[in-house]
């Protein structure tokens, strides 16, 4: 067998899962790292795994980020022993909300913006997601609305962080031909709408 | 690699004020509330204590990991001690505006401030 | 649009999550007033849906009727009234023994002060019912004749009177019972947080939404003025006054407490306040400090270590038990 025999749709799909499952792995990395570094509040963390769920987003679409965001918060809670602790419910509750409002993002106005402007949606998201947790699993009482404001300005920068990152990444990897196929939207199955597309 | 400027686009620049700009609100929201009077303590869904800001006051609270002091001095309340692991609860310094909140997460305890002169009858049923 | 399918299952499930959150009914809360006992109930409940707090409500109103017929004086057939009208003594219903041993108890340790058997004096005054005359000390005499905390004795549901012409009155104390029980039956429909007032005896059960219950304590002299606030949570307040019901005459005042020693209105109290945990108990240690005075009442409330006690005394000077700063709201 050579490789010249090898049919491309089942090559980007093989280039695709493997590479998936590399994001998942920086992503698990990425986080772990952090809970290591410390921080005046706790949950305030950077969030640079999502660099990885953005990714897998413009190379892949919304399933594959999907994909990476969820396993991430997984394997990261298994790895730091936190599975189902309040902890690991908030930040399944913020990932949840984050992903979504990407996705959302993505498909809405992906054309006009770029991973910084996805990624700040994202940390917002992230932000109402952990709060809401919160509100239900923590503190029975509404007064954890106080923390919100003050909580989403900071998420937003560290959404740009991210977001800047992201963009850095996704520069790099484009160049390279393993991800031609997925960065021309091939192997996708979601895309930003262009306006020649019929509806 | 580009700088952030140089990658962010006109609709990036959008999201992020719009964002700033929610939160800011709400911080100054917050901020700007009047000082509070009163001192109100919660343990999950129950009011445990209350006390007036004015008089200064050290009073000792007990949670599922231990105990919480909390002490009411002219700076407003602050929580001083507590058996939780990261201390964050101490660190986060004296509250004294109406809406202003501390708490030791782990230890289940929140602390408000309100203001309710004014806005409720002084007691509820009257014993004679 | 090819949406991708987890995401249309998170706005699915994030659509029914804010419907199911709507749809809850919501906690209302209730208050509603009878007039039931010679006197006006009021139960306040919440926490609940307005049905399940009404039915509640009427549960309680229910059981504080039926109690009354069992143990008020003005009812012919009621307990109180078989036993009065008996020689030896009769068998009582399972509540009315519960009373009575717990104003025997209290009539006991306060060496006679609280007194069951207190029926013709109360007949004889009948200021309850707007009489406005000093009896004779003939009457007066003839009415304590026999009475005492050893007048009657209990034996499981059994009373005896040591004399037949004894007339039981079970006074606040049986109001106290029905509001404990009404409690009860709030507490059986799963109700968390109420409150029973009848004509001024209450109970509290667990808090406000925001804060403990707040009380105020009616100041004796002045009408529209308060003494104190008191903060409690799941326990009873009692206030014996003798600025409820009471004549003048010649300057002096004939209220409805009366000293069982002399057939005369007790003269070293103007109002006495208890936050006791059940309100028979409050009601019996309420009427027995007021006649037994500040000093020898407030050693009476060390036998009850949870109960606490405001005194003020004739004078107006204000006495408290040790424990009561513990429920005074700081000003």
């Amino acid at each position: 067998m050579t490789c010249s025999a090898v049919d491309p749709v089942a090559l980007t799909r093989a280039r695709r899962q493997v590479f998936l499952a590399l994001f998942i792995a920086i992503a698990v990395t990425l986080h772990v790292l952090e809970t290591l570094l410390p921080t005046p509040v706790p949950w305030l963390r950077l969030g640079l795994a999502n660099i990885m769920t953005l990714a897998a987003l413009y190379l892949y679409g919304g399933r594959a980020a999907w994909t990476v965001s969820l396993a991430r918060v997984g394997v990261g809670a298994l790895l730091l022993g936190r599975l189902f602790s309040p902890g690991f419910w908030l930040a399944t509750a913020g990932a949840l909300l984050a992903t979504s409002a990407m996705i959302i993002m993505y498909r809405v106005a992906g054309r006009r913006l770029s991973p910084i402007g996805i990624s700040a949606i994202g940390a917002a998201g992230h932000a109402l997601g952990q709060i809401l947790a919160a509100r239900l699993l923590v503190m029975q009482h509404a007064a954890i609305w106080q923390i919100f404001p003050l909580f989403l300005f900071f998420t937003v920068f560290s959404g740009i962080l991210t977001g800047w990152l992201a963009a850095g990444l996704l520069e790099q990897l484009r160049q390279h031909p393993a991800f031609q196929s997925a960065a021309t939207g091939q192997g996708a199955r979601m895309r930003p709408l262009q306006l020649k597309d019929p509806l | 690699m580009k700088t952030p400027w140089q990658v962010m686009t006109g609709g990036d620049w959008l999201v992020v004020l719009f964002l700033l700009g929610v939160s800011l609100t709400g911080i100054i929201w917050i901020a700007t509330a009047p000082a509070g009077s009163r001192v109100v303590v919660i343990s999950g869904e129950q009011v445990r204590f209350t006390a007036p800001l004015g008089q200064p006051r050290s009073v000792v609270l007990d949670g599922p990991l231990g105990q919480t002091r909390l002490v009411i001095d002219d700076q407003g309340v602050r929580i001083t001690e507590s058996s939780c692991r990261q201390k964050i609860c101490v660190a986060m310094g004296p509250a004294s505006h109406t809406g202003d909140l501390l708490a030791c997460v782990p230890n289940r305890i929140l602390v408000r401030i309100d203001n309710p002169d004014g806005k409720e009858a002084p007691y509820d049923l009257l014993s004679r | 649009m090819a949406w991708n399918r987890p995401l249309i299952i998170v706005l699915l499930a994030v659509l029914l999550a804010l419907t199911w959150w709507r749809l809850q009914p919501e906690d209302a809360e209730i208050r509603r007033s009878r007039l039931i006992m010679g006197t006006v109930v009021e139960i306040m409940a919440e926490g609940l849906e307005s049905s399940k707090l009404e039915t509640a409500v009427d549960a309680a109103f229910a059981e504080i009727a039926r109690l009354d017929k069992l143990l008020s004086v003005y009812h012919q057939d009621s307990d109180v009234s078989r036993l009065s009208q008996s020689d030896n003594g009769s068998q009582v219903t399972t509540e009315t023994a519960e009373v009575l041993a717990l104003g025997l108890d209290v009539a006991q340790r306060s060496g006679g002060a609280f007194d069951l058997t207190l029926g013709r004096l109360n007949s004889l005054w009948a200021i309850s019912d707007g009489a406005r005359r000093v009896p004779g000390q003939k009457a007066i005499s003839a009415a304590l004749r026999g009475i005492g905390p050893t007048s009657l004795s209990l034996d499981g549901r059994l009373v005896n009177k040591r004399m037949p012409h004894l007339q039981i009155d079970l006074g606040g104390i049986a109001k106290g019972y029905a509001v404990d029980r009404a409690i009860a039956v709030l507490k059986q429909h799963g109700i968390t947080s109420a409150a029973v007032n009848a004509g001024g005896d209450m109970y509290l059960l667990g808090q406000r939404p925001q804060r403990p219950w707040r009380i105020g304590i009616q100041h004796p002299r002045e009408k529209d003025a308060v003494l104190e606030t008191v903060q409690v949570s799941d326990q009873a307040v009692v206030t014996s006054g003798d600025y409820e019901r009471f004549f003048v005459q010649e300057g002096i005042r004939y209220h409805h407490i009366f000293d069982p020693q002399s057939g005369f209105p007790a003269r070293d109290c103007q109002s006495v306040t208890i936050i006791a945990d059940s309100v028979a108990l409050g009601d019996a240690l309420a009427t027995a400090v007021f006649v037994l005075g500040p000093e020898t009442g407030l050693q009476l409330l060390t036998q009850y270590p949870r109960a606490e006690g405001l005194i003020v005394a004739a004078d107006g000077t204000l006495h408290a038990s040790p424990g009561w700063a513990h429920y005074q709201v700081a000003p």
